[in-house]
């Protein structure tokens, strides 16, 4: 399972991945409640993985700036994913830092754009940002 | 035991028209199937676990554990994989097979397609063939197909590329906003087009309602039945004969033969696992490509120590799909109007006589992309990922964007094909199938070909950019499987007859697309189907 910092710290990365705007970020579009229960079925075998991942990320904002990464401001966040999306990191990681930073943005991306009945995308907010009908 | 007239393993497109026909000719048919019935609503509209987008998992099968095959990849490393994922080349294990959850375009071979061999000769390396029928035999049996399952186009048109005596029974898809614009696009290139034909209901027809024009096409069931396969028809005729019994849940172990090497019925596993025997005066073998030519190797007797029909070492080889090189336009207005399925337009125009390269493919606009899979695969390679940036792409361009892509006809090479692993088992203990080579070189050029022609078609129609890649070397077989046990009359480099009966048995038959000896540039199910027809006419009249 993972534990309230750990939610501390991927709530504020999905926010980055998909950030809020005039239309709600990852986090307020239920993308949150879709990893929740992905980590119950589909992800359960890369539930570690995202254990390690996000402690290696609050450990390369530490070693960065010397706080935890929600705590960081947009730009300096977005600098330490940028280096952990290229593989430039300077703190120890268990897990390949490019290869968890695609897998996890490719989970919060099916969150906010895949139906709402997989727990994201609260009343289909995405598809009505972009202007797919949901006529069923 | 049981006696039956007919066994038929599988029950997709080729093995729902046999029992149809079959039954309807008044044989006593038992229709063994693996999957299950799958009913509306059971599929849900699941983004993440469908046909076209298996994230997560599938909803129309084979179930994720206990039905692995191993991929065997250019550098010869071979690795398990589930159906689920990349390399497995699943598809749909339900009652209907493929056609229960397909996009359901309903194409012709066009006549050229049956004597490829012949059109451009031999590429060192490649076991291009021509097919020992042409399309006038299959002409009947493509009208058959059309009437019977119920397919829409437009008739005049079809009619200046495909000779025909008779045209569809319903007309055409509506033409979309997308379409609009490639059909300016190609009036401005010189280009003749026409309406996608689709075994889609446009209008009631076999006491089922017209499309409600849902964006759920491609991937899912249709809520209403207005898309036609196999389950809503021929199926559906058989078991109202009375003569048909259809088993789901049933694992075909092996084609059983007698003393004398007499093929005699087949094992298979039921529901519950328990191992159960059925006989029957003929088997028809209709699982796909991959699974009839396992299923063939997997019954080995002391007469057919290589497998069945395999004397010649030839079931299994040759195995193709189609390559699908994809041009995405970005264009300046919106021409998305969310009317499914969203398939329109199409150009015939570089099938053939394209200079310098073998064949080609149909080229037509895609169906209603979900939005999930236009996030995976249809950004522009230099978009970043994530961030403000990617969110205001997806809002500002998901209605902008449209892409053009069709199946490219693969050039054979007897190195792609399946064969039993030593190691790797089933659920039930039976050996697996293993997947192993790549379609010939050739077919790598003429998608690059074909990609040029789907970026010049966006440009023309008013794309502002245009982006993608045509596909490298690979292995492809997927929902359009086609090849492993291909149709000849030299029983040295083929496997089944001009019938479907395979070679050196008088009572096996085979009808799925293991039997084509080209693919087409175009979606083969139309002729899965016209060929079942036909084969199964040809049984009826036999026994």
């Amino acid at each position: 399972m993972l534990t309230p910092p750990h939610w501390n710290t991927l709530r504020a990365l999905m926010d980055r991945l998909i950030p809020p705007d005039d239309f709600p970020g990852a986090w307020e579009a239920g993308v949150g409640d879709y990893l929740a229960r992905q980590f119950e079925r589909d992800l359960r075998p890369q539930l570690e993985m995202y254990r390690l991942g996000l402690e290696a990320l609050e450990a390369e904002a530490q070693a960065s700036a010397g706080i935890g990464f929600a705590a960081l401001d947009i730009p300096a966040q977005d600098a330490v994913l940028r280096r952990i999306e290229t593989g430039q990191v300077t703190a120890p990681w268990p897990v390949d830092p490019a290869g968890f930073f695609r897998l996890v943005t490719e989970h919060v991306m099916e969150g906010y754009y895949s139906d709402p009945g997989n727990g994201g995308n609260r009343d289909s907010i995405a598809w009505r940002m972009i202007g797919f009908e949901a006529r069923e | 035991m049981t006696q039956y007239d007919v066994i038929i393993v599988g029950a997709g497109a080729g093995g729902g028209v046999a029992a149809g026909v079959l039954a309807e000719a008044g044989k006593r048919v038992l229709l063994l199937e693996r999957g299950p019935h799958l009913t509306f609503g059971e599929d849900r509209h699941d983004h993440l676990r469908h046909q076209r987008f298996s994230r997560h998992g599938h909803n129309a099968g084979p179930e994720i554990e206990g039905n692995p095959r191993v991929a065997v990849d250019g550098q010869g490393q071979a690795r398990v994989v589930r159906p689920h994922e990349d390399g497995y080349q699943n598809n749909a294990a339900v009652v209907g097979g493929g056609t229960r959850v397909y996009g359901a375009q309903a194409w012709r071979f066009l006549p050229q397609d049956f004597c490829m061999a012949s059109l451009y000769g031999v590429p060192a390396g490649s076991s291009l063939a021509d097919w020992p029928i042409s399309y006038e035999e299959l002409e009947p049996y493509y009208e058959r197909a059309e009437w019977e399952i119920g397919v829409a186009g437009d008739s005049a048109a079809s009619a200046r590329h495909w000779p025909r005596r008779k045209g569809y029974p319903l007309p055409p898809l509506p033409v979309n906003t997308q379409g609009r614009a490639l059909r300016a696009g190609a009036s401005k290139l010189g280009w003749e087009t026409l309406p996608i034909p689709a075994l889609i209901n446009t209008a009631p027809y076999n006491a089922r309602p017209a499309c409600i024009q849902c964006q759920y096409c491609v991937g899912f069931t249709c809520p209403v039945e207005a898309k036609n396969g196999t389950h809503n028809t021929l199926i559906a005729r058989a078991l109202a004969t009375g003569r048909c019994e259809l088993v789901t849940g049933a694992r075909v172990a092996r084609i059983d033969t007698d003393a004398s090497g007499h093929i005699s019925g087949v094992s298979y596993f039921d529901r519950g696992g328990k191992r159960q025997s059925a006989r029957a005066e003929v088997v028809v073998c209709a699982g796909g490509a991959i699974e009839t030519a396992r299923l063939l190797l997997n019954s080995a007797s002391p007469q057919h120590p290589g497998g069945l029909g395999n004397g010649h070492d030839q079931v299994g080889r040759h195995l193709q799909g189609h390559y699908y090189p994809a041009a995405i336009g970005l264009m300046s207005e919106p021409v998305y109007d969310g009317l499914g399925p969203g398939i329109s337009t199409a150009t015939v125009q570089f099938n053939h006589g394209n200079s310098d390269v073998l064949g080609g493919a149909m080229l037509a606009n895609e169906f209603i992309v979900l939005p999930a899979i236009f996030w995976a695969r249809q950004l522009p390679p230099d978009l970043p990922r994530w961030g403000l940036v990617n969110k205001r792409f997806m809002r500002e361009a998901y209605t902008r964007v449209m892409r053009v892509t069709g199946p490219v006809q693969e050039i054979p090479s007897p190195e792609a094909r399946v064969t039993l692993d030593p190691s790797v088992r089933d659920r039930w203990g039976i050996p697996v199938a293993r997947l192993s080579g790549t379609t010939h070189p050739e077919t790598v050029r003429t998608a690059a070909y074909v990609f040029g022609r789907a970026r010049e078609w966006l440009e023309a129609s008013g794309a502002v950019r245009v982006w993608g890649q045509p596909p490298g070397l690979h292995l492809s077989g997927g929902q359009h499987q086609a090849g492993t046990c291909r149709m000849g009359d030299d029983p040295q480099t083929s496997v089944v007859d001009r019938w479907g009966r395979v070679h050196g048995h008088d009572n096996l038959f085979v009808t799925d697309g293991s039997v084509h000896v080209t693919n087409g540039g175009f979606n083969p199910v139309l002729t899965i189907l016209a060929l079942a027809f036909r084969a199964a006419e040809h049984i009826a009249q036999s026994w």
